[in-house]
């Protein structure tokens, strides 16, 4: 019965919490990149180990379903729920109940607060996204607790 | 049958969070006196009581009944204390204590990274929560 | 299909990667954040503390364990069911002392530092330190003061991980005032 889910919460918890006291003084900004820079080696490492015997992608799309299916399964135990995508490299995944938001309240005055729990979740799909060749810039946002949405850009590649 | 209120303490005594269904009659005193005095005498017949054992009775307290209503009270080894009035027709419920413990409160807060322990309870997440499961009762 | 199929198998083991992945990301930062290896330890076991006081009621909840009544039935549930259903691995509970107020939890696989190797420069650097703060967090939780620390890392090229518990008081409820 091994249930690693609610450590990593708590782990992530006190992640953020040190990273906004220490990088983000100055500026939320600095606390924000840093976060989502440790998401991006994170993410770079666990798909080279998760993808290692996985077939050949097809194209970008490919690689987009496995991120909604496979890889947020195994992340966050459930699928994305829409993926769409102007088919000019920009792919929305939308998640409605993004499980690091689930125990947060829905009134608006958290959704703030909350949006730090997303930068490192948004480092991890960039930096699988990385390591399976496809540069990108990744931001997410939350629309109504505990539904998120997350954009990616593909850059050019 | 009913559910009256419901008060949760922390260790210290700290009201961390007070919800009432049925109450039908107010105190007429300050709620953290409320607070303060309940917590006491819990305090002090969950010592009693296991003094007065005649034999091993650690946590042997888990209910009063007075001839309108009846208090149950559930305490966890990390000090929490769920104290819920109901009346007469409801049996043990250290169960559904332990639900509201379990499926609540460690969701709902100890899980929650903007929630701190120890203080008392603003997230509505944990109000609708609790106020769902408590109307979901058989006894409600 | 044989993607699928391999990812599926794979999910439990991916979310424990993530973990130690994740892990490894904040010693990796905290050794750039900090000066000395003294001072990233202490931060771990900081942050240990504060994961331990809440990981401790999800633990109680889920397994529904009630009062301990001696230290050897603590050392049992932090090792079979803790250290089991936080990070998948059972320690093996051993070296009472004659007093039966210290033991030791020995760790086989520590999971938190698969695929990690020290740094060199950082022989101080207790790298699964927030184990200790973890534990020291969630006992003090239950009202016991424990002193935790690693005699053994296998990190550093010792056999085994072996953490070291020691006992040192039960903390009592504070009386509230008026009452006695």
């Amino acid at each position: 019965m091994a249930d690693t889910d609610s450590v990593f919460e708590f782990l992530h918890m006190q992640i953020v919490e040190y990273i906004h006291d220490v990088h983000g003084k100055e500026s939320e900004n600095n606390a924000t990149t840093k976060l989502e820079e440790m998401g991006f080696t994170i993410g770079q490492r666990l798909a080279e180990r998760f993808t290692k015997e996985t077939a050949r992608f097809k194209d970008d799309l490919d690689v987009m379903k496995y991120i909604c299916k496979e890889f947020w399964t195994a992340l966050y135990k459930k699928q994305i729920d829409n993926l769409r995508t102007n088919h000019q490299g920009v792919f929305v995944l939308q998640d409605n109940r993004f499980r690091l938001l689930t125990q947060i309240s829905d009134t608006e005055e958290f959704i703030v607060p909350a949006a730090k729990y997303l930068s490192l979740p948004c480092g991890l799909i960039r930096g699988a996204l990385a390591n399976l060749g496809i540069p990108s810039i990744v931001g997410a946002e939350i629309t109504t607790m505990p539904m998120c949405k997350f954009t990616i850009n593909i850059q050019k590649h | 049958m009913t559910v009256y209120n419901i008060y949760i303490f922390n260790r210290e005594g700290t009201c961390l969070y007070y919800y009432e269904w049925n109450r039908r009659t107010d105190c007429n005193m300050p709620k953290y006196e409320e607070f303060k005095l309940l917590h006491g005498m819990l305090f002090s017949i969950k010592s009693f009581v296991t003094r007065l054992s005649p034999i091993d009775g650690k946590n042997s307290f888990i209910s009063y009944r007075t001839n309108k209503y009846k208090l149950h009270f559930y305490e966890t080894p990390t000090g929490l204390k769920f104290v819920m009035n109901t009346d007469l027709a409801v049996e043990n419920i250290q169960d559904t204590l332990h639900d509201i413990y379990n499926k609540i409160y460690v969701e709902y807060i100890v899980k929650n990274p903007l929630c701190k322990l120890n203080e008392p309870i603003q997230s509505s997440l944990f109000r609708t929560k609790l106020d769902e499961h408590v109307k979901s009762l058989p006894f409600y | 299909m044989s993607r699928q199929n391999s990812a599926r198998a794979d999910g439990k083991k991916v979310s424990s990667e993530l973990f130690t992945l994740t892990y490894g990301a904040l010693v990796a930062q905290l050794v750039k954040d900090f000066e000395s290896d003294e001072a990233v330890n202490k931060k771990l076991d900081e942050m240990g503390y504060n994961i331990g006081v809440r990981l401790i009621e999800d633990l109680i909840a889920k397994g529904n364990v009630g009062r301990c009544h001696d230290l050897r039935e603590t050392a049992d549930i932090i090792a079979k069911l803790g250290f089991k259903m936080f990070l998948g691995v059972t320690p093996v509970v051993t070296k009472w002392s004659t007093a039966a107020d210290e033991f030791s939890l020995i760790l086989e696989n520590n999971p938190l530092a698969e695929f990690v190797e020290l740094p060199s420069g950082h022989e101080n650097l207790n790298y699964s330190n927030i184990l200790c703060g973890v534990l020291r967090g969630a006992l003090e939780m239950v009202q016991m003061e424990v002193e935790i620390s690693f005699v053994q890392d296998a990190l550093r090229g010792d056999d085994t991980t072996e953490l070291r518990v020691k006992f040192i008081k039960r903390l009592e409820d504070a009386i509230p005032a008026g009452e006695e």
